[in-house]
């Protein structure tokens, strides 16, 4: 089995879930994880309890008591980030941080891998044209959903951005900053141990052949919108000007 | 809570946002004219990078990642001179809040950013401590249109009274940082504050003012439904509000308004009659800007001529 | 000064075998002899034949100085000072011998204590050459006390003063006394499960402070400036204005023909007061007043306006537009703050829709609702409904469109046509606490504000009992019915009241004015919408504004919260950073009324006895200035304690009552020319002298805590060696680099620094200059430095210290 490479300023090696999170980088000295009195000021203010099973108080309760179950808690994905549980936390608590933590320490071990297959990817482009997009996988889901005038304004897009007198999509990178830090911080090899580690699960869905295109009834102009030979649309890669 | 008279409005740099380049680029055009018309200094970088947001907040990117990636846009800025950093979207506004405090504030990560950028050939990219300030040279573009409100009610052509508009401020702005905000994070009114100065009758209270536009990163893609169901909630409270307009500040609050209100539409079988548009957008408009070369509303899902016809736009 | 040694006496106390068992007295008395000095010995020195034994010897005699060997100075000490001064001698002429707690009881080998007592005698009589006659210092201090703040808290200060004698000034900023506790409306005791009309138990205590003789009452009036000093200050008082005499009768005709409609402070903001009126009935003085900033003819006039309908209307003349603010300026000994508090700005927390939504209100607001002089006449009723209840519900509808809510509210207007008006008793109520309280967010209060759970308790039971059909849920995150509240707790419980455990997120308005609150309870991990006629925010207490003014006035430590600090939480709990001024109720802290209460009580009792004890000697150490030598460079004005000062002469000069003797201001002058009386360095060196030999650890003892430390290592029959001197500082500030290299030269092994722990008002103040000062004498030192210690002393570890004695004492 593949071992997932740690980010070890993501989760720290620790005593308990909330040494491990209060040593994280990605949470700030003055959280107050343990000063939480379970008020329910989080649960209350957050959208992913309203609609779903998601429950960050007791996520903290569970995490102050040091259960590790926390991390297989399927629920740990439907937060939001939108951080109104930290925006209400009277004692200066993030549960919308603390999931972050949770969240990577759940993929170290190789938890909710599926929930990250479409977004392996990104860093690849990123280090390619120093900017992001939608996975492609989402980007075709998007145009099955969105439908054709939001294909044809993809198509249109660098017309229209030439009109509003915008530049390039890609940045100027000659030196391959982006991808030397991506290598630097060790980027690539964790996405590509996690990638390994799905693989090896079975859990993977696969790259799917993107029908979005026949979805659309009486559109089939493969070629205006630059799709490459699989027909799928690779996003604003084919629309660099 | 930060003072209007904090905001600069001189050497800033213009922070490229992916979304907006790649989905609604009349906000980028929009802003600029609105920058040129208040007289502001800025700047566009051809090399500045995407935050890593995206990535960011699907769980890809380490922190560390991203505070190199932001250290590297620090040195953009601080090499061309431009280091006020002005974002159009409120994630950039975020991880570039976040990734200047921790570079500022934690001698290990800052050590380890300088470390890979000495270790790849970049010392040019090296970060000082104190080279930027996560509270003075951070703002979202929102705060500099804010900060001269009173110079678009003298500026504004178009009369917009009489709309009934409201407000959906950015997660990743007032609740990432409270304390940061111009205002009571409690009672965002920026947006209303612009708007307001624009001419719009601006709709204070409504049900879900505070939730989330449900893009929430990986949920739109991963728990589609969930998000979905968020959002109509929003259009829900909106539409019993009777509101014609929402004024947002941040491309991914967009896409899930704009993109999604068609689908939920569809899904839910419920008729929305308002649309929706950038603040920055907006404001442009009231200025006298062309809705499509200027603010780019042709790029929109739900189409905007009934309402630039109403107010005589078009 | 110096007496020759036949003037000189020692007399030692047998203390019945305590002393006399474990020394040798008789070779004790021989070695003195030898040396010139007359000694005498009894079996109790302190019995009155004993004491008899001295004043008689003392005055037969003619001796001049006097050393006592018996048990520790602060047994006796007194007793024989006064024997002494009995006998004609002044008191500085006598020094006690610790001989008992820190020579017997302690050396267990007789040869070892024998020797060691002899030398500690020797050290006093050597200290006695150098002693000098002390003045007593006298103060008078003025015999009238001044009450600030005119609510429960001030009232209770200034009846039990009156009562106890001290004349008193009592100042209250509005029109009436009463303070919050006359708005609340109905009380409770924690003994009684009924709650019982405030203005019941509050009216007849206003009344007595009308009519009590002693007190001074001056409404309308705020304290513009203090001067003078401790137990002399001269507060300046600015009067305001009201416009009617105290010939007023209350009959009510100018307030029936005053035009102007305003806003009620008392009856929060409800538009129901004219411009001219009591601040409630039973308002004390019953005397109508003005307010200027709304009456036609004295400000709100526009151009060609003018009324005067009052002066008109009243039928004795009690009318006087021309009125001015006077200045008073009073004398006082002791000064009594109790300016309350005031109810946190709930429209700080939007999510609650305070200030946004008609029907979110406060428990104060509440109260008001409820009461029967309040805007419904006591009728519970959502503010949206009120239509009938306020004569002027249009007036204020107007300010709100004008003021309030500028926003335009859609769905209001679309909904308003729908609106049923028949006012009912809303059925719906939620309470939400901690609103302001136990909140690190910004805006919020860290503390927990103690009142409001009790307040919702009696609100939620006074609505069950009286409208059975409403429901009311309390939304907590602890329930703090401390001590015996309990009890009421239990019985509300009882009533049907709900109590759901969790902090809600938002409060939601819908179309009709009702309201949501989200919440979720913890207990059942449900996350509810709980529907609501009626929100009723529990707000903090904050420090009222005047609180916050007269801090700044008086000049008077403040919290990071900005109540007024007290010295000691535990020991000093009424006593603030200046002495003289003492404070009390929710300036101080949030608290009920029955603490603010007992705390007025207990601020009454320090600031009385600070006023009758005068004129008042001061016998305990003081700096001193030499004013030959002072050159007047103001150094030693760096006092923590601000006991120094230069007056207008451009001298310093000390305040006795300010002063605690600890000698920092000896070190600051570079001139010599101030000292601690009674330990001057001539004193202490010739002690050091007498008591020191070869070998010996030389302790200095602050006479506090210390002090106190060393004699209990002897009442716990403990032991530590023999060659452990100690001489007496007031704190070792005094102690200088030339004593320390003194003692060295003498022989000394080691020199260890004995201090009070950092945990009273006054060592909290000393300790970290006593520290510094160790420091720097340490490194003064050079080498020898290395054998100078410091130790923080605390009563109980007497173990602790005995074994560091026995540890430094081996050292050599």
């Amino acid at each position: 089995m593949t071992l997932i490479q740690i980010d070890e300023y993501d989760t720290p090696a620790g005593k308990s879930l909330a040494e491990t999170i209060k040593a994280s980088i990605r949470t700030p000295d003055s959280l107050g994880l343990d000063r939480c009195i379970q008020c329910g000021a989080c649960t209350a203010s957050c959208p992913a309890a309203r609609f779903t099973a998601y429950n960050p108080r007791l996520l903290v309760k569970r995490v102050l008591e040091n259960d590790r179950g926390v991390l297989e808690d399927e629920t740990l994905w439907n937060c939001f980030y939108c951080y109104t549980c930290q925006l209400r936390c009277p004692r200066n608590n993030s549960p919308a941080k603390l999931v972050q933590v949770l969240r990577q320490l759940a993929l170290n071990e190789g938890i909710g891998l599926e929930n990250m297959e479409h977004f392996l990817g990104l860093g690849e482009f990123f280090a390619a044209h120093g900017i992001s997009q939608v996975p492609e996988h989402y980007l075709g889901k998007m145009a099955e959903a969105l439908g054709s005038s939001w294909v044809e304004f993809k198509r249109d897009l660098p017309a229209i951005r030439a009109e509003l007198g915008l530049g390039s999509l890609d940045i100027r990178d000659e030196r391959k900053e982006i991808r030397s830090i991506l290598e630097g911080t060790g980027h690539f090899e964790r996405a590509e141990s996690l990638r390994a580690r799905l693989k090896e699960s079975g859990a993977s869905e696969g790259i799917e052949e993107n029908k979005f295109l026949n979805a659309i009834p009486g559109k089939n102009k493969s070629e205006d919108i630059n799709l490459e030979k699989n027909g799928r649309y690779s996003g604003p890669e084919a629309l660099i000007v | 809570m930060k003072k209007m008279e904090d905001i600069p409005d001189r050497k800033l740099l213009l922070f490229k946002s992916c979304m907006v380049s790649q989905e609604y680029p009349g906000i980028e055009k929009a802003t600029k004219y609105l920058f040129d018309r208040l007289g502001i200094d800025y700047f566009v970088s051809e090399e500045q990078s995407c935050c890593t947001g995206i990535g960011h907040y699907v769980d890809l990117y380490g922190q560390l990642t991203t505070t190199a990636i932001a250290a590297r846009n620090f040195a953009v800025a601080r090499k061309c001179g431009y280091p006020n950093i002005a974002c159009m979207c409120s994630t950039c506004y975020a991880i570039n809040k976040e990734a200047c405090e921790l570079l500022n504030g934690n001698e290990e990560v800052r050590a380890q950013v300088n470390s890979v950028f000495r270790e790849k050939g970049l010392e040019d990219l090296v970060y000082a401590k104190g080279d930027l300030d996560e509270r003075t040279n951070i703002f979202h573009v929102l705060e500099v249109i804010f900060s001269k409100k009173e110079l678009l009610t003298e500026m504004t052509e178009v009369d917009f009274s009489g709309l009934k508009a409201a407000a959906h401020h950015a997660c990743h702005y007032y609740k990432f940082r409270p304390e940061d905000m111009i205002g009571n994070p409690e009672n965002p009114r920026l947006i209303d504050g612009v708007a307001g100065a624009c001419g719009a009758d601006m709709l204070r209270w409504y049900e879900d003012r505070s939730l989330t536009c449900g893009m929430g990163f990986a949920q739109l893609h991963i728990h589609k439904d969930t998000s979905l169901k968020v959002t109509q909630t929003k259009l829900e409270s909106l539409r019993k509000a009777g509101v014609e307009l929402l004024l947002h500040m941040c491309p991914n609050c967009h896409i899930q308004y704009d993109r999604c209100q068609p689908v939920i539409e569809k899904e839910f079988g419920s008729e929305y009659d308002f649309v929706h548009m950038n603040i920055a957008q907006f404001a442009a408009l009231a200025l006298g800007a062309d809705p499509y070369k200027v603010c780019g509303l042709q790029t929109h899902s739900v189409p905007l001529e009934n309402f630039l016809e109403k107010y005589g736009i078009i | 000064m110096k007496a020759s040694p036949e003037k000189t006496a020692a007399f030692i106390c047998h203390c019945s075998g305590n002393i006399s068992d474990h020394i040798d007295i008789r070779s004790l008395k021989n070695a003195l002899k030898a040396g010139g000095i007359s000694v005498f010995d009894f079996e109790y020195l302190c019995s009155s034949q004993g004491q008899a034994l001295i004043k008689d010897r003392i005055s037969r005699h003619s001796f001049e100085k006097v050393v006592i060997g018996s048990c520790t100075p602060s047994k006796h000490g007194q007793l024989f000072k006064k024997c002494v001064r009995d006998a004609g001698l002044n008191p500085a002429m006598l020094e006690i011998a610790n001989l008992r707690e820190q020579c017997a009881w302690v050396h267990p080998e007789v040869s070892e204590a024998t020797e060691k007592a002899l030398s500690v005698l020797k050290g006093k009589i050597r200290r006695l050459e150098k002693a000098e006659p002390m003045d007593a210092v006298v103060i008078n201090i003025r015999q009238k006390a001044l009450v600030i703040g005119g609510g429960i808290a001030g009232i209770a200060a200034a009846l039990s003063l009156a009562d106890n004698g001290i004349p008193v000034y009592l100042i209250e900023k509005n029109t009436s006394i009463g303070g919050q506790m006359a708005k609340i409306g109905k009380i409770f005791s924690p003994d009684k499960l009924a709650e019982e009309c405030a203005m019941c138990s509050l009216s007849p205590l206003m009344n007595e402070v009308a009519s009590h003789p002693a007190i001074t009452l001056i409404t309308s009036a705020e304290i513009e400036n203090l001067s003078g000093s401790s137990g002399n200050f001269t507060v300046k008082v600015r009067k305001n204005p009201r416009y009617v005499l105290d010939s007023c009768v209350a009959c009510s005709r100018c307030s029936n023909v005053c035009p102007v409609l305003m806003e009620n402070e008392f009856n929060c903001g409800h538009k129901d007061r004219k411009a001219i009126s009591l601040r409630f009935s039973q308002s004390v003085p019953k005397t109508y007043a003005i307010d200027p900033g709304h009456c036609l003819e004295l400000g709100g006039k526009k151009e060609g306006e003018s009324c005067g309908k009052c002066v008109d209307a009243c039928r004795v003349g009690a009318i006087d537009l021309g009125q001015q603010p006077e200045v008073l300026e009073l004398e006082v000994g002791a000064i009594v703050v109790a300016t309350g508090f005031e109810e946190y700005d709930c429209s700080l927390k939007p999510q609650y829709g305070y200030g946004i939504f008609e029907n979110v209100v406060t428990q104060t607001e509440l109260a008001r609702i409820l009461g029967l002089n309040g805007p419904t006449r006591g009728k519970l009723m959502r503010p949206s409904d009120n239509k009938e209840g306020f004569p002027a519900n249009n007036i204020q509808e107007n300010k709100i469109q004008e003021n309030k809510i500028q926003e335009n509210k859609i769905q209001e207007n679309n909904l308003q046509e729908n609106h049923v008006s028949t006012p009912e008793v809303p059925k719906r109520i939620v309470m939400i606490q901690c609103v302001g309280s136990r909140d690190e967010k910004a805006g919020g209060n860290p503390y927990c504000s103690r009142y409001c759970c009790m307040a919702a308790l009696k609100h939620a039971n006074l609505i069950r009992k009286k409208y059975p059909e409403t429901e009311v849920t309390i939304c907590y995150i602890d329930m703090r019915a401390f001590g015996l509240y309990e009890n009421y707790y239990r019985a509300v419980q009882d009533m049907g009241v709900k109590f759901l455990r969790g902090r809600p997120a938002e409060v939601i308005e819908k179309g009709d004015k009702s309201l949501v609150v989200r919440v979720e309870d913890t207990l059942k991990q449900e996350l509810l919408e709980l529907p609501a006629d009626l929100v009723v925010l529990s707000a903090a207490m904050v420090p009222s504004e005047g609180t916050q003014e007269i801090a700044r006035t008086l000049n008077l430590s403040q919290d990071e919260s900005g109540f007024i600090k007290e010295k000691h939480s535990k020991l000093k709990p009424v006593d603030s950073s200046t002495e003289g001024i003492f404070v009390c109720g929710t300036a101080q802290s949030p608290k009920d009324i029955t603490d603010t209460i007992s705390q007025a009580g207990l601020a009454a009792a320090r600031a009385r006895a600070y006023i009758t004890n005068s004129p008042r000697t001061l016998e305990h150490e003081l700096a001193s200035v030499n004013p030959l030598l002072c050159n007047g460079c103001g150094k030693c004005q760096a006092c923590p304690f601000e006991a120094l000062s230069l007056n207008e002469n451009g001298r310093i000069v000390v305040d006795p009552l300010l002063c605690t003797g600890c000698g920092y201001c000896v070190e600051l002058c570079e001139r010599e020319a101030v000292r601690v009386t009674g330990f001057t360095a001539q004193e202490l060196l010739a002690e050091i002298d007498g008591v020191l030999e070869e070998g010996d650890l030389l302790t200095f003892v602050n006479s506090g805590i210390a002090y106190l430390t060393c004699d209990n290592i002897g009442n716990s029959v403990l032991s530590y060696p023999a060659n452990v001197k100690t001489v007496k500082v007031p704190t070792n500030l005094v102690v200088s680099l030339e004593m320390l290299e003194h003692a060295f030269k003498k022989g000394a092994t080691a020199v260890l620094m004995l201090e009070d722990a950092p945990d009273n008002p006054k060592a909290e103040t000393i300790h970290p200059f006593a520290v510094e000062h160790f420091e720097k004498l340490k490194t003064r030192l050079g080498e020898n430095g290395k054998r100078l210690y410091f130790k923080k002393a605390y009563v109980p570890n007497t173990k602790g210290l005995a074994e560091t004695f026995t540890l430094l004492a081996g050292e050599s």
